[in-house]
C-alpha cells in the first residue's frame, strides 16, 4: 500500500496529466460523434431506401470494427499528419457515431406513430415534424443509454495509447517501463478510472429518475 | 354577379376513390360529397373502411386511383402531388383521432400554437393568442400550461380539437373521436363537436354514437365492404333503412348502446 502512495506522491502531476488528455479525448469524440450519431440515426429510419440502405452499410462498418483498429486505420490511413490526438479524437468519434446512431435509432423509433400522423394531419413538414415532435421525444428516451455509452467512450480513450497519445494509461505504462511498478501504477490508473466512471454514473442515476418523474 | 360565401357550395368531392393495400381492396369506387356547412355521419361495421376513406380525404392514405377535391381545389391522385399542394389541403382539412395524438412533451398552449408557426407562419404571440381564445371556447383555458398527460381523455381531445381548429381549417374530419373515451367523457366532447356544428362546420364524423348522428347530422352515409351501402337523411336512414345489412347494423349497434 505505502509504495503506491509512494509512487502517487512522485508520478501524480504526469498521471493527472493523463487523467486529462482522456477527458479531453472523450469530450471531443462525444462532441463530434453524438451528432453525427444523430445524423445516421434520422439517416438509418429514412423513407428514402437508397440514403437508407448506405446509412445503414456505414453504420455496421463502424460498429464491427473495434475502437483499436479503428484509432490505427485512422492513424495509418489519413494522408496528411495529424497528431495522434487528433487521430484518437477522429477514430473515436466514428466510433461513438456508428454506436449511438443505434441507441438514437431506437429513440426515435418509440415515438408513437399517432402522434407523428397528426402531425402530418396537421400539414406540418416532415422536416417539422422530426425537428417538434420525433427528435426531442426520441432523444429523451436515449438519454440514459447514451450516458452509459459516454462513460464506455470514457474508458476507451485507453486504446489511444497504441497510437501514443499521452492519456492516462499511456502514461502509467510509460512510468513503470521506467521504474518498473507496473502493478502499483495500473492500479493507481485504475482508481483514477473509477473516480469519473462511478461519479458519472451516479449523476446518470439522478438522470434517470428525473426524467421518469416527468414522463 | 358575385357569389356570396355562405351559399352552400360542395366542400368535399370524391370521385371513383380506390384504396388497396397490396391486394386488398379497402375502398371500391367510392364517390360522394359534403356540401359547405354540412355534418355527415359515416356509419357501418368495423373494417367497412371508414377510417381509410377519411383518411383519404386529407392524403394521410394516398388512394390508389380517384380525385379529391376539397374547396374547390382538386387532386389527382394518380399524378404526383407536391409537398405544396400536400400542406395546402391539409391545412384546409382538420383531423380529430380516436386516440386524441397530443404532443405528450408539449404544453397544452404549445400543442395549439406550435403547428399555427410551422403551417401558417403566424408569430409566437399570434398564435398563442389564438390558442387561447380556442381553449378557452373549449372550456380548457386553465390547462394552458399543463401537460396533456396530465388531463383526463375527454380534455385531451377537446385540446386535439382546439388544436385542429387553431389553423382555421374549412372541413374537419373526426375519426371515432369518443370511441376511447368514458361515456361521461365522450359527452363533453361531443358538445362541443354540436357547438361546431352549429356554427356551420362542414364536418364528416365516423361514429358509433348514434344519438349524435341522428341528432346532429344532416346527412348519414352508411359502409360496408369497402363500399357505401346507402346514405340519406337521418330519419330515413333510421326510421327505414333500405338496406337489409344497413337494419342489421343498426340493430347490432342500438342493441349494444
Ligand atoms: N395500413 C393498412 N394496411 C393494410 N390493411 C389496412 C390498413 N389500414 C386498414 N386496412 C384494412 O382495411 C380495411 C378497412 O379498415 P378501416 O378503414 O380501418 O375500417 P373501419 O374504420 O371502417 O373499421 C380493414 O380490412 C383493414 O384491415
Ligand atoms: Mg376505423
Amino acid at each position: 500500500m505505502t509504495e503506491i502512495w509512494n509512487d502517487w506522491l512522485t508520478h501524480h502531476d504526469q498521471l493527472l496529466g493523463g487523467l486529462w488528455v482522456s477527458l479531453r479525448l472523450a469530450f471531443m469524440a462525444l462532441l463530434l460523434g453524438l451528432p453525427a450519431g444523430l445524423v445516421l440515426a434520422v439517416g438509418a429510419s429514412s423513407r428514402r431506401r437508397v440514403l437508407r440502405g448506405f446509412i445503414v452499410v456505414v453504420i455496421e462498418i463502424g460498429r464491427g470494427t473495434p475502437a483499436l483498429v479503428m484509432l490505427q486505420v485512422v492513424y495509418n490511413g489519413i494522408p496528411v499528419t495529424l497528431t495522434g490526438f487528433v487521430c484518437a479524437y477522429i477514430a473515436l468519434a466514428l466510433t461513438t457515431a456508428a454506436y449511438t446512431s443505434e441507441i438514437i435509432r431506437g429513440g426515435l423509433q418509440s415515438v408513437p406513430g399517432g402522434e407523428i400522423e397528426a402531425g402530418r394531419a396537421l400539414g406540418m413538414s416532415s422536416f417539422d415534424v422530426l425537428r417538434d415532435i420525433v427528435i426531442p421525444q426520441g432523444l429523451r428516451i436515449a438519454i440514459p443509454p447514451l450516458m452509459g455509452f459516454c462513460i464506455l467512450m470514457f474508458q476507451a480513450t485507453s486504446l489511444a495509447f497504441i497510437i501514443a497519445v499521452p492519456e492516462l494509461t499511456s502514461q502509467a505504462r510509460s512510468i513503470a517501463n521506467n521504474t518498473f511498478h507496473y502493478l502499483n501504477l495500473f492500479v493507481i490508473a485504475g482508481v483514477l478510472y473509477a473516480i469519473v466512471t462511478v461519479s458519472a454514473s451516479l449523476v446518470t442515476e439522478q438522470v434517470e429518475k428525473k426524467l421518469q418523474r416527468h414522463v | 354577379m358575385t357569389t356570396s360565401p355562405a351559399l352552400p357550395h360542395d366542400a368535399i368531392v370524391l370521385q371513383n376513390v380506390e384504396k388497396q393495400f397490396g391486394d386488398h381492396v379497402v375502398l371500391n369506387n367510392v364517390s360522394m360529397s359534403v356540401s359547405s356547412g354540412e355534418v355527415v355521419a359515416l356509419i357501418g361495421p368495423s373494417g367497412a373502411g371508414k377510417s381509410t376513406l377519411l383518411r383519404c380525404i386529407n392524403l394521410l392514405e394516398r388512394p390508389t386511383s380517384g380525385s379529391i377535391t376539397v374547396e374547390g381545389v382538386t387532386i389527382q391522385v394518380d399524378h404526383s402531388i407536391k409537398a405544396k399542394e400536400l400542406a395546402a389541403l391539409r391545412s384546409r382539412v382538420g383531423m380529430v383521432f380516436q386516440s386524441f395524438n397530443l404532443f405528450p412533451h408539449l404544453t397544452v398552449l404549445r400543442n395549439i400554437s406550435l403547428p399555427q408557426q410551422r403551417v401558417l407562419g403566424r408569430s409566437q404571440a399570434e398564435a398563442e393568442e389564438r390558442a387561447m381564445t380556442l381553449l378557452e371556447r373549449v372550456g380548457l383555458a386553465d390547462k394552458a400550461k399543463q401537460y396533456p398527460g396530465r388531463c383526463s381523455g375527454g380534455q385531451q381531445q377537446r385540446i386535439a380539437i382546439a388544436r385542429a381548429l387553431a389553423l382555421d381549417p374549412k372541413v374537419m374530419l373526426f375519426d371515432e373521436p369518443t370511441s376511447a373515451l368514458d361515456p361521461e367523457l365522450g359527452l363533453e366532447v361531443l358538445a362541443v363537436m354540436r357547438e361546431l356544428a352549429d356554427e356551420g362546420m362542414t364536418m364528416v364524423v365516423v361514429t358509433h354514437e348514434m344519438q349524435f348522428a341522428r341528432d346532429v347530422s344532416d346527412h348519414v352515409v352508411v359502409m360496408s365492404d369497402g363500399a357505401i351501402l346507402e346514405e340519406g337523411k337521418p330519419h330515413e336512414i333510421f326510421a327505414s333503412p333500405s338496406q337489409p345489412r344497413t337494419r342489421a347494423f343498426l340493430r347490432a349497434v342500438l342493441d349494444r348502446q
